[in-house]
């Protein structure tokens, strides 16, 4: 952790700034450039960062095969009836 | 007024998201016969509404939207499960921070026991240790995950179909992976796949 600039100029940031991006960072909502570079560039020196990245990754890989489902064959004919009749 | 390219319109898009929808209701409702309900009768409320839909390309959002709007206004008060405690989202100064604390120290037996590749068998068993966590959050973290992990809306699509901020979506993401998090550890614990000789090494 500090507050030194790393050799692309970059403010370093630490584990708590990173842990406060992670999730947006893997959800997509990091949209400023600097802050997706700042959080990639502390995860290539911090193991436990790194990790936590890592394990939320195939977490969230998981829980979308888990919770990923199909509509039950009687549901999708229940509407293409009902659109039909509209 | 509609009319047949309303309705083709209409058509393919329930046609594309019929198992997002299902899916949604089903963790919404937690019964196949209500969430088949409440998905029916989204899809009713949302052809009545097709007019009012101005951006033709934010169909998903907004017939999600008109989900749950349909499940608060109808299924949740006949519903005969008990109402959840309703957590505190306005957490008091300090809280966010609290919950950062907890990220960064006490799951680190967590991260141990994940990234060793001898625990592989245990992740094959995680499908439905997951499912089972999911199934315990609260309502509002329970389907900002289902919104956003599972079906992949963007933060502000997912703000757009529970009528929150999207900061407030945000904030439930972080809480839902952290009690999500927490939940999978002790059960792991609870469930004896990882020993007390591993919690000790990995604590000390």
């Amino acid at each position: 952790m500090s507050d030194d600039k790393n050799h692309s100029g970059q403010e370093e940031i630490g584990c708590i700034e990173a842990i406060n991006a992670l999730y947006a960072y893997l959800d997509g909502e990091l949209s400023n450039s600097e802050t997706i570079a700042q959080f990639e560039h502390h995860l290539t020196h911090c193991r436990h960062c790194y990790s936590r990245t890592e394990m939320e990754t195939a977490l969230t890989e998981k829980l979308r095969k888990a919770t990923k489902g199909t509509a039950p064959e009687k549901l999708q004919n229940r509407l293409r009836n009902l659109i039909d009749r509209f | 007024m509609t009319d047949q390219s309303d309705k083709a319109y209409f058509s393919d898009g329930i046609e594309q998201c019929m198992d997002s929808l299902y899916g949604l209701a089903l963790r919404l409702t937690r019964n196949s016969a209500d969430a088949e309900d409440l998905v029916a009768e989204a899809v009713t409320r949302a052809w009545s509404a097709l007019a009012k839909l101005d951006d033709r390309r934010r169909f998903q959002p907004w017939l999600f939207r008109i989900l749950h709007n349909c499940f608060v206004s109808e299924y949740r008060k006949k519903s005969v499960r008990p109402v959840e405690y309703p957590y505190d989202e306005t957490p008091a100064d300090g809280d966010d921070d609290d919950l950062t604390m907890l990220l960064i120290q006490q799951p680190d037996e967590f991260l141990d026991w994940w990234g060793n590749p001898e625990r592989e068998f245990i992740n094959q068993l995680l499908g439905e240790d997951i499912m089972s966590a999911i199934e315990k959050l609260p309502e509002a973290f329970r389907i900002a995950v289902v919104l956003v992990n599972v079906e992949g809306f963007t933060y502000d699509e997912a703000a757009e179909i529970l009528d929150v901020p999207k900061g407030t979506v945000h904030s439930r993401m972080k809480r839902a992976r952290t009690l999500l998090q927490k939940a999978l550890w002790e059960h792991a614990r609870e469930a004896g796949l990882v020993t007390s000789n591993e919690i000790d090494r990995c604590t000390t």
